[in-house]
C-alpha cells in the first residue's frame, strides 16, 4: 500500500469518526432512537439529552391494515442516517421489510419476505438487508434469512438456515452475517459475498455442525402428539417470568441473538434458555467462553471501546453488565417492568437504551441507562410491546 | 464509534479528496466487457466484467452477480457470473462491488423464446355457423416448451365474402359458404372451419318469469327460435331497452341482462327486453317497482367500553333461560366481558376475564351455551393459544384450561361446534382442539392448504362443513363431518375452494336461499393501498373492500354472481338471519341488506339496503367514529360490537307513511 492510499484512508477514517463522535458541547448532546411497539403497530421517535431526559417526539403509525396487527419487530438504521428498515412481522401469511426516509418518516419502497421476519441488519455499505424471517410461530421446520438489495428493494435470496433464526447481525468488514437458531441451538454464519451459509456452530456442544436440526414434524409429519411442542420456554432460574418467544422443544440454548466485537474477532451470542452468553471465536470458529447469564438472556449489545457487554435479561426483567476484560458482572438493574427486549449503546457509549415489553395492557417502555453509574436516568411510556430499537447514526 | 470498513473508507475518501487524486487501487467502478449476452435456452455463458480504480487500473476486488426476477429462468452465480439459460427472456444482471455495493454495473442477458409450436382458437370446433350472426374468438399462442405465450395474434378468413373477422377475432358471417377462420403468431397459425348456412330460424318468441318485478328482482328470460323445430345451436342476443323513471346522465346502467337471459333492474322503470337471431327478433316489457324494503333502525341500549377497542362478540341463551353476550377486546390488555342482554335495552356486565394477552379477538360459546371459547394473541410469553372458560354461569367465569401446544403464533379466530374448537393457527392453518372434557383440550386434527403462499383468518361452521376465509385463495369449503367426503373432526377433507375477484377473502357465510340456491358471501378486508398512513393523528381508519356473492349451487361450478359494496368503507364480519345479511363495514357502520330471491349484480345498487345505522359514541376513546366489527341477530334484536365503543343493540322498525 503506497503512502498516498495510507493518508486517504487516515483522512476517510477521521472524518468518520468525526462524524460519528466528535465530542458535543454538553448543552447540545443528544440522541435520538427508533422503537418499534409490536402490540401497537407504531414507531415511536425519541430524544434524549442528559439535561432534558427523555421524550417521545413523534408517533408513526405502521402497516397497511389498521384492524389487524401487524408486528413491527426489527429495526436498523442506514449508516447514512438518511433511511431506516423496518420488519413487520405479521402478513397474509408473510411478513415485510419497509424502507422509511427519515425525517418524514414515510414508506419509500418495500418487499415480501417470509414469516415473521425479525431482526434485521444491513451491510455497512447499507446496500444488502440481512432479514431472519423467524417464523416464531410456526412449526418446528428449518426458516431463512431474507437477503434484500435496498436500493432497488427486492429480495436476492431467501436462505434456509435453521429453526427459528433470529438475531441477525453483521461482522464489522461486512463480509459475514450471523444469526442464532432459537429450536436448533445453532450459530449460522453466511457469507454475504456468496449469500450462502458458511459455517454453522452448535452452541451448546461448542462443535462445527453441518446442518439444521431435523425436529418432529408435529402434526404435520403425522404425530398427533406434537411432539416439538412441550411445554412453555420455562420460568427462569431466578424465577422470572418465560422469557423466550413462542415455541418449545429440546433447544438447551435457545439463542436468541449475536453481536460482533469491534474488532471483528468474537461474536457474542445470548442463549436465553441456557443462562448464558457465548463469546465464540471466529478464526478458529470454537466456544472461547461461556458467561453465565441467569434471567434469560436476550438482546445483546457491546460499548463500541468494546471493553463491556450488555444484555437484556427478558426473563427477570433486568439489564446485565459485564467487563469483558474480566468477566466480571458490573450491574443488573431492574427494569421497571417486566420483559426487557432491547438494547442499544449510544456512540460515545455514555448511555445504553432499553426497551421494556411490559405485559398484556401495560405500555411499552424505553429507559436510558447511564452507564457511568448504571443508573437509570430517564424513562418514557411508547406503544405496548416494545422491541426493536435503532439509534439515529452519529448523534451522541 | 461504528468501525467503518476499508470499503466505507475509500468510499469517503474518494468524496472527500476527488476521486481524480487516488491513484491507489480504489475500487471506482467496474467494467463490464458486453453489455448484451444472447444466449440459447440451455447455453452456458460467463460475464466478463473487472473492477477498475478511478484511473482505469485493474483492482483485484469481488464482483457480485444479481439478476432480478430471473429466479428459475436464468440461472446466475453469485460470486463468479458464470451463466446457464433456462428460458427465454431479457434479464437485467446487476453487477456489485462486494465490498462496497454501491459501486455497481448493469447488463444485459438475452435469451431467445422458444419457437411457437401452435395456436388454439376457441370457442368449439367449427362446424355449422349460422348466416349473421356474430362470435367472438380468442386464441391461445403456446411455444414448444408448452408455455402460454403472450404474443397478440392476427386473424383473416378464407373467403371474405363469405365471413370476415376483426382484429379482436370477432368472427361475422355474411355469406351462405364454407370458410376457414385463422389465428396466426409468428408463422404458426390454429384454424377453425366453418360451414356458413343461412338460418334455419323462422320466428323466435321470448318469455320472462315476471311481468312486473322489483329493483333487484333476476327475472329469467328465455328465448325459443323455432325453425319447424327448436334451433337450440343458434346463438341468442338479448338486450335491454331501458326506459328508466329517473334518469341521470352518467349514471350507471338501469338495468342489465346478461346472455344467459338473467334480467336486473337498478331504477325502477319500464324495460323492453329483446332477443335477437338473424332476421328475427322478439321482445317483452316488464315493469320494474322500487323495491321499498327501507326500515329505520332504533337505539336499544348500549354496553359501553370506551376506554379500549372490543373485538367480536357472541349472544346466547344461556342455561338459566336468560340471554347473554361475551365480547372481546383487540390492542389492549387481554380483556373478555359477559353481558347480560336479557333486556337488551339495559346490558349489565356480569363478569370479566383478564388473560395474558393484548387482544382476545374472538369470542365464542358452545352449542350448550356452558363454554366460552378466547383466543389469544400478544402473550407475554409468546404462546397464545386459547382460553376454555366456564361460562355456564357468566357472573361468575372460571377458566377450565388453556391450550397453547403449537398455537403459539396467536389464534386469530375459533369456531366451536359439536365439541371441538377449530382455531385459526399461525394464520396459515386451523387446529381441530377437542373439548368433551374442557378441562383437557387435546388436538385430534389439522388441515392446512397446499397452495403457494396460503394463509387463512377465519373459520365458520354449519352441519358440519367448514368455510374457511383464505385471502388470495378465497373460501375453502371443508368437510369436518357433515358432508359426503368422509371428513371428520380428526380428518377435515376439502370439498370445494372457489376465490373470487378481491382476492382478499377475510370472512365467509353460507346462505341457503328459499329460492334452492346456495350462496356464499365472501368479505374482503383490504387496508390503505400503501403503507403510509394519511394524517394519522387527525384521522380516525378507514377499511377497504366488498362482499362478494358467489353461487355454490353447483359446487363444481361456483359463480360469482352479485356484490354489496359502499364506496366509503370495507367490509368486516357478517351474519345472516332470514332473507337479511348484517354487515358490518367499520366506518361505515353496520348494514343490513335485503337477500331474498336470486341474486344478481350490484346489490347496492339495487335498493337491496334495508337499513344503516352509525354507532356514534361521543364519550368514546373515538368520539363519534363509528368503527363496526361484527353484528349478531338474536331474538329479534341486533347486537353489534363496536371497535370504539362497545357492545350495542339495535332493533329495525318498519319505515312509517307519511300521510300528508
Amino acid at each position: 500500500m503506497t503512502s498516498r492510499r495510507l493518508a486517504t484512508l487516515a483522512s476517510a477514517a477521521a472524518l468518520l469518526a468525526g462524524l460519528a463522535s466528535a465530542p458535543k458541547p454538553a448543552h447540545a448532546q443528544s440522541y435520538r432512537a427508533y422503537v418499534a411497539a409490536e402490540s401497537e403497530d407504531e414507531v415511536a421517535v425519541l430524544e434524549f439529552t442528559p439535561e432534558g431526559g427523555l421524550s417521545v417526539e413523534k408517533v408513526i403509525r405502521v402497516g397497511r391494515w389498521p384492524a389487524e396487527i401487524e408486528g413491527p419487530h426489527g429495526m436498523f438504521f442506514d449508516p447514512s442516517g438518511a433511511y431506516w428498515y423496518l420488519t413487520l412481522g405479521h402478513g397474509f401469511p408473510n411478513g415485510y421489510l419497509l424502507k422509511y426516509e427519515t425525517g418524514p418518516d414515510t414508506v419509500v419502497a418495500a418487499t415480501e419476505l417470509g414469516f415473521f421476519p425479525a431482526t434485521v441488519s444491513l451491510t455497512p455499505d447499507g446496500v444488502l438487508a440481512f432479514a431472519v424471517n423467524s417464523n416464531f410461530y410456526g412449526d418446528h421446520v428449518p426458516s431463512t434469512v431474507s437477503v434484500v438489495d435496498t436500493q432497488e428493494m427486492y429480495e436476492i435470496e431467501r436462505v434456509t438456515t435453521c429453526t427459528m433464526p433470529h438475531g441477525s447481525r453483521m461482522s464489522p468488514d461486512g463480509m459475514h452475517n450471523y444469526s442464532a437458531c432459537m429450536m436448533d441451538d445453532q450459530l449460522v454464519e453466511m457469507s454475504t459475498f456468496s449469500l450462502e451459509v458458511t459455517r454453522r456452530l452448535n452452541l451448546v456442544t461448542g462443535e462445527p455442525v453441518a446442518g439444521p436440526v431435523a425436529h418432529g414434524a408435529g402434526m404435520g409429519g403425522g404425530g398427533m402428539s406434537g411432539a416439538m411442542a412441550g411445554g412453555a420456554m420455562g420460568v427462569t432460574p431466578d424465577g422470572g417470568a418465560m422469557g423466550g418467544m413462542g415455541g418449545s422443544g429440546m433447544a438447551a440454548c435457545s439463542p436468541t441473538w449475536t453481536t460482533l466485537s469491534g474488532d471483528g474477532r468474537f461474536v457474542y451470542v445470548a442463549c436465553n434458555r441456557g443462562n448464558e452468553i457465548v463469546q465464540v471465536d471466529i478464526e478458529s470458529w470454537s466456544v472461547a467462553r461461556r458467561i453465565p447469564a441467569g434471567g434469560a438472556p436476550y438482546n445483546l449489545a457491546l460499548t463500541h471501546d468494546g471493553s463491556r457487554l450488555l444484555a437484556t435479561l427478558k426473563g427477570s426483567g433486568h439489564l446485565a453488565v459485564w467487563n469483558l476484560g474480566t468477566g466480571e458482572q458490573l450491574a443488573k438493574i431492574e427494569s421497571t417492568q417486566k420483559v426487557t427486549h432491547g438494547v442499544a449503546v449510544t456512540p460515545d457509549d455514555r448511555f445504553a437504551f432499553v426497551t421494556v415489553e411490559g405485559i398484556g395492557g401495560q405500555p411499552g417502555i424505553v429507559e436510558v441507562i447511564d452507564l457511568a453509574n448504571y443508573a437509570r436516568v430517564a424513562v418514557a411510556e411508547v406503544g405496548k410491546q416494545a422491541g426493536g430499537i435503532t439509534l439515529v447514526p452519529g448523534a451522541g | 464509534m461504528r468501525i467503518p470498513t476499508a470499503a466505507a473508507l475509500w468510499s469517503v475518501a474518494l468524496l472527500a479528496l476527488g476521486a481524480s487524486s487516488v491513484d491507489a487501487q480504489a475500487p471506482a467502478r467496474i467494467v463490464v466487457e458486453e453489455e448484451t449476452l444472447t444466449l440459447q435456452p440451455g447455453e452456458n455463458g460467463q460475464i466478463a466484467a473487472r473492477v477498475v480504480d478511478a484511473d482505469g487500473n485493474p483492482v483485484d476486488a469481488p464482483i457480485m452477480y444479481m439478476a432480478r426476477g430471473a429466479r428459475g429462468r436464468l440461472d446466475v452465480n453469485r460470486t463468479t457470473g458464470a451463466l446457464q439459460a433456462v428460458y427465454g427472456g431479457e434479464y437485467l444482471v446487476t453487477l456489485m462491488v462486494a465490498t462496497d455495493r454501491n459501486i455497481r454495473a448493469e447488463m444485459v442477458v438475452s435469451v431467445p423464446y422458444p419457437e411457437l409450436d401452435r395456436v388454439d382458437v376457441s370457442p368449439g370446433a367449427g362446424g355449422r355457423f349460422y348466416l349473421g350472426t356474430v362470435v367472438r374468438h380468442e386464441a391461445a399462442v403456446y411455444d414448444v416448451a408448452g408455455d402460454v405465450r403472450d404474443v397478440e395474434p392476427g386473424w383473416s378468413t378464407s373467403d371474405e365474402s363469405v365471413a370476415t373477422v376483426d382484429r379482436f377475432g370477432v368472427f361475422s358471417a355474411h355469406a351462405p359458404g364454407q370458410v376457414t377462420l385463422t389465428a396466426t403468431a409468428e408463422g404458426v397459425s390454429g384454424e377453425l372451419r366453418y360451414d356458413v348456412v343461412a338460418s334455419p330460424v323462422t320466428s323466435i318468441s321470448l318469455s320472462g318469469s315476471q311481468e312486473v318485478g322489483r329493483t333487484g328482482d333476476v327475472i329469467h328470460f328465455e328465448a325459443a327460435p323455432m325453425a319447424g323445430e327448436a334451433a337450440s345451436d343458434i346463438p341468442v342476443t338479448y338486450s335491454v331497452v331501458p326506459y328508466a323513471d329517473i334518469e341521470a346522465t352518467a349514471d350507471f346502467p338501469p338495468a342489465e341482462i346478461d346472455q344467459r337471459g338473467r334480467f336486473v333492474a337498478y331504477r325502477p322503470g319500464v324495460y323492453t327486453v329483446m332477443a335477437t337471431v338473424p332476421g328475427h327478433s322478439a321482445n317483452q316489457t316488464i315493469r320494474i317497482e322500487p323495491r321499498n324494503v327501507s326500515e329505520t333502525v332504533e337505539f336499544i341500549g348500549q354496553g359501553a367500553v370506551r376506554d379500549v377497542p372490543t373485538s367480536d362478540l357472541w349472544v346466547w341463551e344461556g342455561i338459566d333461560g336468560r340471554d347473554y353476550a361475551i365480547t372481546g377486546t383487540w390492542g389492549a390488555f387481554g380483556a373478555t366481558y359477559w353481558w347480560d342482554v336479557t333486556d337488551p335495552a339495559a346490558p349489565v356486565l356480569t363478569d370479566s376475564l383478564v388473560v395474558d394477552a393484548r387482544t382476545t379477538n374472538d369470542v365464542k360459546v358452545s352449542e350448550d351455551g356452558r363454554v366460552c371459547v378466547i383466543s389469544r394473541e400478544g402473550a407475554s410469553n409468546r404462546r397464545n393459544g386459547i382460553v376454555i372458560v366456564d361460562c355456564s354461569d357468566p357472573r361468575n367465569v372460571e377458566v377450565l384450561s388453556t391450550f397453547d401446544d403449537e398455537l403459539t403464533g396467536g389464534v386469530h379466530n375459533v369456531f366451536v361446534h359439536d365439541n371441538h374448537v377449530y382455531a385459526v393457527n399461525n394464520g396459515v392453518r386451523f387446529d381441530v382442539i377437542n373439548i368433551e372434557d374442557p378441562t383437557s383440550p387435546h388436538r385430534v386434527g389439522r388441515f392446512e392448504l397446499d397452495t403457494p403462499g396460503h394463509g387463512i383468518h377465519d373459520i365458520w361452521i354449519v352441519d358440519g362443513i367448514a368455510y374457511t376465509s383464505n385471502w388470495a385463495d378465497g373460501v375453502a369449503v371443508i368437510d369436518v363431518g357433515g358432508g359426503d367426503r368422509g371428513g371428520s373432526p380428526s380428518n377435515p377433507v376439502l370439498m370445494t375452494r372457489f376465490a373470487d375477484i378481491g382476492g382478499a377473502t377475510h370472512a365467509a357465510f353460507p346462505y341457503w336461499s328459499p329460492t334452492g340456491r346456495f350462496y356464499i358471501f365472501m368479505g374482503d378486508e383490504i387496508g390503505r393501498p400503501g403503507f403510509n398512513d394519511l394524517d394519522a393523528e387527525r384521522t380516525p381508519p378507514r377499511m377497504a373492500g366488498y362482499i362478494h356473492v358467489v353461487d355454490f349451487t353447483d359446487p363444481n361450478n361456483p359463480e360469482e354472481v352479485a356484490r354489496y359494496e359502499i364506496p366509503e368503507a370495507g367490509s368486516h364480519n357478517m351474519w345472516i338471519d332470514g332473507d337479511r345479511l348484517y354487515a358490518a363495514f367499520y366506518n361505515g357502520g353496520t348494514r343490513v341488506i335485503d337477500i331474498s330471491g336470486e341474486l344478481k349484480g350490484n346489490l347496492t345498487l339495487q335498493g337491496r339496503e334495508i337499513a344503516h345505522y352509525s354507532a356514534n359514541d361521543p364519550d368514546s376513546f373515538v368520539p363519534n367514529a363509528p368503527f363496526s366489527w361484527g353484528p349478531q341477530i338474536h331474538k329479534g334484536h341486533l347486537f353489534i360490537a363496536e371497535h370504539h365503543s362497545g357492545l350495542w343493540s339495535v332493533r329495525l322498525q318498519p319505515r312509517r307513511t307519511l300521510v300528508p
